[in-house]
């Protein structure tokens, strides 16, 4: 695995500010690395990123929680909005069972209630609690951001 | 063929499922599904589940994972609940079932090192690790009998071996047609390196499950004998509360076993669950 860059404290918390921003929301993330420019992945507490990435066959750290794009906003991933999701406060679409299955299969939905939303910025996706995905909100409709491998099929 | 042989074969109507509480608790994930469970009596995130359990927002959402329930026995053999800080490898992780229950024993605690040689098997363990959420976990895909090439020592190690597979008879009909001698043999050879390159990569007085899901000596009670004859381990006896289990097999074919009376199996008709074979064995 190429690690481009293991962040530092002052590194994690401005991630952490960018995510309050974003889902009014504090969370506090520990052991964070980049893969080049954008690709957010975090570890658990006790991986030492350093030592493990220099294993020849290493294959993969942690998880991945997603990307960080230049105008300060990220994309999660899945599980990235999954630790984020359920203290989020703001750009939160809620939808019911039915709209949750259709854009689990990789649909996008018409039919939401939005919380504190901004037009053309990423927000998650939940039902009641539970966080279904990320999407972006456009003028009627959220776009669906849920990649092909990870769908309900 | 035993003429009542159909009663060893498991019903396909009801699957088993794990929760995941490394996103769930097991009573919330119970007031959310819309299918029928039941209890598994010796395992408390383990569940029978009968209905469209592969269609469901909680599977997408990863609050369960479907795993056969015998394949939920072996990580049980390790003291995981009690030393969530420690280092451990699954040598033969793929697709990481075992790697993701192990993960959720230790609440993303310690390090998980997930091994694998098949670069196709690892793309399935990438999926899984990712979807239970489970942070600890480091992916890595050395040929496991040569595991001490890692340089790394673990305190524990679960070598669940690749097999013949001969246990799931009672679920897969297609086994039997594969079954023969000779694909044994070579399978036997093979765990006995495996169990050696694990061995190496082993702390002293650490502990190491050997598993299988096949019902052969040669595959089970003989690669213990060959691991306690030829290295410092040493089985020991591990009991699961609600679990029927049996001794291993002492003596096959005038070979006499050594350590076989501190191994396990586990028959598909005395649980519902696949055959398998658990050895915990500690280095001295």
């Amino acid at each position: 695995m190429q690690i481009k860059k293991i962040l530092n404290r002052k590194e994690i918390k401005k991630i952490e500010e960018i995510i309050e921003k974003n889902y009014g929301c504090k969370v506090r993330l520990r052991n964070m690395f980049m893969t080049g420019d954008e690709k957010l992945w975090i570890a658990g507490e006790d991986v030492n990123i350093v030592a493990l990435s220099n294993l020849k066959n290493c294959y993969r750290i942690g998880i991945y929680f997603g990307r960080l794009k230049r105008n300060n906003k990220i994309k999660l991933s899945m599980e990235g909005a999954t630790i984020v999701g359920r203290k989020a406060r703001k750009n939160i679409a809620i939808v019911g069972d039915k709209e949750a299955i259709k854009f689990a299969e990789g649909n996008d939905i018409h039919e939401y209630k939005e919380i504190d939303c901004e037009k053309n910025n990423f927000i998650i996706v939940k039902r009641s609690n539970d966080v279904i995905g990320v999407g972006i909100l456009r003028d009627d409709y959220i776009e669906n951001l849920i990649p092909k491998a990870r769908r309900m099929r | 063929m035993l003429p009542d042989y159909e009663k060893f074969f498991i019903s396909p109507e009801w699957k088993s499922i794990r929760v995941n509480t490394l996103k769930i608790s097991k009573e919330k994930l119970l007031e959310k599904i819309d299918f029928e469970v039941k209890e598994m009596p010796w395992y408390e995130y383990g569940l029978w589940a009968k209905g469209e359990i592969s269609r469901s927002l909680e599977y997408y959402m990863g609050y369960y994972h479907i795993q056969e329930a015998g394949s939920m026995i072996p990580p049980l053999f390790l003291p995981l609940q009690e030393d969530k800080k420690s280092i451990v490898i699954d040598a033969c992780a793929a697709p990481g079932s075992k790697t993701t229950q192990m993960a959720m024993m230790m609440e993303n605690n310690g390090v998980i090192i997930a091994n694998d040689v098949n670069i196709k098997r690892i793309r399935a363990l990438v999926h899984n690790v990712q979807k239970a959420g489970a942070m600890n976990v480091v992916i890595a895909a050395y040929d496991a009998r040569r595991l001490y090439s890692m340089g790394i020592e673990a305190d524990y190690i679960l070598l669940d071996a690749p097999c013949t597979a001969s246990g799931k008879i009672a679920k897969v009909e297609s086994i039997i047609k594969k079954w023969n001698y000779a694909r044994i043999k070579a399978m036997a050879r093979k765990q006995k390196k495996l169990i050696e390159g694990a061995y190496h990569a082993l702390k002293k007085d650490g502990v190491m499950v050997y598993s299988t899901c096949s019902i052969e000596p040669e595959e089970n009670e003989e690669v213990i004998d060959f691991a306690i004859k030829n290295f410092n381990l040493e089985p020991e006896k591990f009991k699961i509360r609600n679990l029927k289990t049996r001794q291993g097999i002492k003596e096959w074919y005038g070979k006499r076993y050594e350590g076989a009376e501190k191994c396990i199996r586990i028959w598909p008709q005395d649980n519902q669950t696949e055959g398998f074979f658990i050895c915990r064995l500690r280095k001295y």
